[in-house]
């Protein structure tokens, strides 16, 4: 009896999930006979939102349908999601793998069955076409001028992060580091890494710590308020994932320690655009989240065609970081905004 | 059914005495407005739980109630919904939510948790598609901001932040509920043992039903209070593993996962020593890789210190009942 | 005391044997003998401490003095498996068999003869197969156990204990849930197995059987030695003399008293666990009537249903004339009701709370100030819970975790007093509790019945039932088998109804 009831009301909900994304696909099935890409992300997140935008710019100008896959629960799901691509015969694949290390055996598995090329992260190892990213050292290095530029005599510095256990996270820490401490420009593909624990000391600048919150905004916050707490002297805050800077700002702000404590930051959440245009955030590096997806598009509409040469001999496509300050905010964010529209649209 | 809480606040006490004494700075009235502020907001859901974990249940729901509630209220306020009819909205949905997990739980007999960890995908899945999955600020509300977050000054340099305040109100009702009103002690009875409070002519079902639903709408009001202090909400993350802070302080600060037993206060401090672990934590400059180490050892050392006090004054009294 | 200048030495002897659970002492310097080749019926009220014996002499518990003899020489009996060694097999009330193994299997459980390794069914079968025969079972080894009845479940068991060499058999009340053929074959059995030279201790509650089938007689009371009865001298009144510590008429205590109006009427009631049972009977206010029945008979269930802990499936029940189908406790207490449960420890008490607490419980909506706890009604409850009763506990607040059996019980009873019911159904109402404590909950049941509550009590100790009751319904498989007043009463006829053997049935009207 229970488990009849159960199966039916299984069934009932598949069907009206099924028939919801009949009604969406079947209008796009009908109108296009062009062959059908996919760009599939690492997670759900503000982020890849953006990038659909430019996702759906290149559509418009490239004249290719592109699906737009956002696993929600991470490993397992990007998994099923690529599975089910391949099994639908999907021309081509941008990925941005979650575990590229253990993720290779599978990459290969579709780079046999359709033109795959990686974003946003990397799989080296694996046989995708070409890879498409930031390069994060470099972007890390940005970071440490922007602090430079903010305290031109030096001073204590703090990071926050996530988690150090993703690869751009510690690039982009220790490219701020190398910066701030004026060393050597390192190779990106072979970083050496300061260790996290420890003051890090060089002759203007000290980088005292860097703590983690684990993506929850409100240990992001508590940390930046704890770090204003132990070092009274503290000059300057990077916040090195999208919530961080909006999340010291917050901190600083209630202290009442604007302009005293200088905010440098990465990516682009709203509340940090908004501190650049008041002069309460001093800059932030912008990935430019919407070329991903535009050069993803692009890259894998002129693999389809033929056309090889687009793709570097390297393999590795860089998208240009940039550096956003209050001299080119409203340009920036205006193009922010005119991508998350377009983002949003189915 | 006074739990003791003198071991909670014992290692409370030393873990604060200890950070006093390495760190000079962890005593100024910005730290401890600081601390006090953060372990208000856990605490009130600690408390909710509490609820439901004394009449033996689980609330796995909690963190995505909390994304919900804050992401709608970002998404009503944005659409420029009177604020007053927003919040009522938000927490009649709460109690909603509590209502319809106690119904599940009652009525179609469906385990506790079960029918909450659907309700953590389930909440966290509708908060993101509600919102299109955009994080979402509150800016342009600074009377509701400054009720929610704001702080009243006490001195010229403390100043006490708006949801202990909230805390207060609610743990002295609670604590009235709990131990002052019939229902109060059926919610004990219960927890102990179902059976025999229905057998003693005890509605079981409308207590359990009542105890979910004082979670959520608890769980709600600590959405409110996160998502302005936050001043921005993200839906897919806001809120997310809450449930585990809430059900290790009220476990810590004396509910027993088996049911019947739970003290106010005990939760509160329970709630206030895992953020102080966290403050003492960046106080002392401990590598941020050792935080979760560090906090499941000293949560793990408590529940055991109380478990084998509690087991010696068992056999003492067995002693002494048996000269 | 001893014997054993008349006596040749024994095959199993215990002496002293003393045993402390928190709260009680279960055993106080019991000693006990058994010969071979002897049935040995070891008799005492509820809680008198036969359990906890056998358990000992079994190897489930040690005692905490005194000392156990085999063939003279001293053991220790740590474990089940040291027991078996020794040749002494427990056969449980509750059977231990695997119901959806055959009965070979079963009786080979967890020592398989085994041949190159593989577990050898044909010398399984073939062995059981003259085990079988022992207990004079004729039947296939393959047949599933599940699918056996009660009674020849419990041969099968018997026939296992004897495939390890067993010496001494312990049967804790073999004949609680068998049909009287049944037992007449158990009964056969026996005697056949003491010829063989098995010696069986035999622990029951229905002196009849206890006449029928044992050599001698050890009667316990209160964990204590009461005495011993030799072959001739078992008698009924005997027994019973020795079990309760004095006459019958003393120990039971009823005064006489009219009975008034009908307060319960059930009229073709149907419960969910027997639904295609219709039963009907009345208790009138003043009168205290008996249920009596096997194991799983349904005494139980029905108090239950009446009390609307699991709602009626069918019929009509009245109480003091109102039309009422409980379909929760809450209701059944609205209308007068109280139930003072079966297992106290599970449906009675909240264990970790005080005597305040579970004294007040029931009463504490009516005592309340606008939803506010009534701290001095509540106080004033649970003294005259204590004061009435009698509980001896050093106060209020003690949790009543660590109060004895009989303590626990008159609280599970002072709880409902202060609400005053008209009726009191009780279950099992002395179970596992002292003599002492027994007394006084027999003392309150015959006041309260003076004072016109009408009591219906469910209990499987004959000489309760047959002691208190004014009117005794008895119950077979989930129906009423027949009713039988005052002046019909006797072992005899209770039992023939109960084990279906005839309905004999008088009904009021």
């Amino acid at each position: 009896m229970k488990p009849a009831i159960i199966s039916t009301g299984l069934a009932a909900a598949l069907l009206l999930f099924s028939s919801c994304n009949e009604s969406g696909d079947g209008k796009k099935a009908g109108a296009a006979k062009k062959p059908k890409i996919a760009y599939v992300t690492n997670g759900v997140d503000p982020f890849w939102d953006l990038c659909a935008g430019g996702v759906r710019q290149a559509e418009k100008a490239f004249g290719i349908e592109c699906e737009v896959h956002m696993p929600p629960k991470g490993l397992a799901d990007q998994k099923r999601i690529l599975e089910t691509l391949l099994a639908k015969g999907i021309a081509g694949i941008a990925v941005s793998p979650i575990d590229a290390e253990n993720q290779t055996p599978d990459l290969n598995e579709a780079a046999k069955q359709t033109k795959l090329i990686t974003q946003d992260a990397d799989a080296p190892k694996s046989a995708r076409l070409c890879y498409i990213g930031t390069d994060n050292y470099k972007a890390g290095r940005a970071v440490g001028k922007l602090v430079k530029e903010a305290l031109p005599a030096g001073g204590e510095v703090m990071i926050f992060v996530g988690r150090l256990e993703q690869l751009n996270a510690r690039q982009r820490r220790q490219g701020t580091i190398d910066e701030l401490l004026d060393r050597p420009v390192q190779t990106t593909a072979d970083v050496k890494f300061d260790p996290v624990a420890g003051v890090i000391k060089g002759d203007k600048f000290t980088v005292l710590d860097t703590r983690t919150d684990d993506f929850d905004k409100a240990r992001a916050k508590s940390n930046a308020e704890d770090a204003m707490t132990k070092h009274q002297n503290l000059a300057c805050m990077v916040g090195l994932f999208a919530y961080n800077p909006p999340a010291c700002l917050d901190a600083v702000k209630e202290a009442g320690k604007l302009g005293k404590i200088k905010i440098v930051g990465f990516d682009e959440q709203d509340a940090a655009l908004q501190g650049i245009k008041d002069g309460t955030v001093h800059g932030t590096i912008s990935q430019q989240p919407w070329k991903y997806g535009y050069e993803s598009v692009r890259m894998l509409k002129q693999i389809l065609d033929g056309d090889m040469k687009s793709v570097p001999e390297n393999k590795f496509f860089e998208i240009p970081f940039l550096i956003v300050t209050k001299a080119n905010i409203d340009e920036f964010w205006a193009e922010k905004k005119k991508m998350e529209a377009l983002g949003k649209q189915p | 059914m006074k739990k003791n809480i003198l071991g909670i606040l014992g290692l409370f006490l030393a873990i604060f005495i200890f950070t006093a004494l390495k760190n000079d700075s962890f005593l100024n009235a910005y730290n401890m407005q600081n601390l006090i502020k953060w372990s208000s907001l856990y605490a009130i859901i600690g408390l909710g739980v509490s609820f439901v974990i004394i009449t033996g249940g689980i609330d796995l729901s909690i963190g995505s109630v909390i994304g919900l509630v804050a992401s709608l209220l970002a998404l009503m306020l944005s659409k420029g919904i009177n604020p007053a009819t927003c919040m009522a909205l938000v927490l009649v949905l709460s109690a909603g939510i509590g209502l319809l997990h106690g119904l599940l739980i009652t009525k179609v007999k469906l385990q506790p948790f079960v029918v909450t960890l659907c309700g953590l995908l389930f909440y966290r899945g509708l908060a993101r598609y509600l919102t299109d999955n955009q994080s979402m600020g509150f800016q342009g509300h600074d009377a509701l901001d400054s009720f929610f977050s704001g702080k009243v000054a006490i001195t010229a340099k403390f100043a006490l932040p708006a949801p202990f305040f909230f805390l207060v109100a609610l743990a002295v009702l609670a604590a009235i509920f709990l131990n002052r009103t019939v229902w109060g002690r059926y919610l004990f009875a219960l927890g102990n043992n179902e059976n025999a409070a229905r057998y003693s002519g005890i509605n079981t079902d409308h207590l359990k039903i009542l105890s979910y639903v004082v979670c959520s709408t608890l769980t709600g009001l600590a959405g409110v209070l996160f998502a302005f202090e936050l001043n921005s909400v993200q839906p897919a993350s806001t809120g997310e593993f809450y449930e585990l802070y809430a059900i290790a302080a009220a476990v810590l600060g004396g509910c027993s996962l088996r049911g019947g037993e739970g003290s106010i206060l005990g939760v509160i401090i329970a709630a206030a020593v895992i953020r102080l672990l966290y403050n003492s934590i960046n106080m002392l400059g401990i590598s941020t890789h050792l935080e979760y180490a560090i906090i499941g050892a000293v949560i793990l050392a408590g529940v055991t210190v109380d478990e084998l006090v509690k087991r010696f004054a068992a056999r003492r009294r067995a002693q002494q009942q048996a000269e | 005391m001893l014997m054993a200048e008349a006596a040749p030495q024994p095959l199993l002897e215990a002496r002293l044997l003393s045993k402390q659970f928190p709260g009680v002492r279960a055993l106080r310097g019991v000693s006990l003998t058994l010969q071979r080749g002897e049935v040995l019926a070891v008799i005492g009220e509820n809680g008198a401490g036969k359990s906890t014996l056998m358990k000992i002499l079994a190897g489930v518990q040690l005692p905490d003095a005194g000392e156990i003899l085999v063939e003279g020489q001293p053991v220790r009996i740590a474990t089940v498996r040291a027991a078996q060694q020794l040749g002494i097999a427990l056969i449980h009330q509750e059977l231990n068999l695997a119901d959806n193994l055959d009965i070979g299997a079963n009786i080979f459980l967890g020592r398989e003869p085994r041949r190159c390794g593989f577990v050898d069914n044909a010398r399984i079968h073939a062995e059981a197969r003259t085990h079988l025969q022992r207990v004079g079972l004729d039947l296939p080894t393959e047949t599933i156990v599940g699918t056996l009845p009660i009674g020849r479940q419990q041969l099968v068991e018997i026939a296992k204990a004897l495939s390890s060499q067993a010496r001494v058999l312990i049967m804790d009340e073999p004949s609680s849930s068998l049909s009287q053929h049944e037992t007449e074959t158990l009964f056969r059995v026996v005697r056949d197995l003491r010829a063989q030279g098995i010696s069986v201790i035999y622990i029951s509650h229905r002196l009849g059987e206890v006449t029928a089938l044992a050599d001698r007689v050890v009667v316990l009371r209160d964990g204590e030695n009461a005495g011993e009865l030799a072959r001739e001298a078992i008698t009924h009144a005997a027994m019973v003399r020795l079990m309760v510590g004095r006459d019958l008429s003393q120990f039971y205590q009823r005064q006489p008293r009219p009975h008034g109006e009908p307060v319960l009427e059930v009229d073709r009631l149907r419960t969910p666990a027997h639904p295609r049972r219709e039963i009907s009977f009345q208790v009138c206010a003043g009168e205290i009537v008996g249920i009596a029945g096997l194991v799983g008979a349904g005494r139980t269930e029905l108090l239950q249903t009446v009390f609307g802990v699991t709602p009626a499936v069918g019929g009509e029940m009245r109480v003091r004339g109102q039309t009422l189908r409980p379909r929760s406790p809450q209701a059944a207490i609205a209308a007068g009701m109280a139930l003072a449960p079966e297992d106290r420890k599970q449906h009675g008490l909240i264990l970790a709370m005080s005597v305040r607490e579970n004294a007040s419980l029931p009463s504490l909506r009516r005592d309340q100030r606008s939803g506010f706890l009534n701290r001095e009604a509540e106080q004033t409850v649970a003294r005259n819970t204590v004061e009435q009763l009698g509980v001896k506990t050093p106060g209020l607040e003690q949790t009543v975790q660590h109060l004895s059996g009989g303590n626990q019980q008159k609280i599970v009873l002072g709880k409902w007093l202060a609400l005053k019911p008209r009726l009191l159904l009780l279950d099992e109402p002395t179970r596992g509790i002292d003599i002492g404590a027994k007394r006084e909950i027999y003392r309150l049941m015959d006041q309260l019945a003076s004072e016109g509550v009408a009591v219906l009590f469910a209990s499987s100790e004959m000489e309760e039932v047959l002691g208190m009751a004014d009117r005794v319904l008895v119950m077979h498989e989930g129906r009423l088998a027949g009713e039988l007043a005052r002046d019909q009463l006797n072992e005899e006829a209770v039992m023939s109804l109960a084990t279906g053997a005839t309905a004999r049935t008088e009904l009021a009207k």
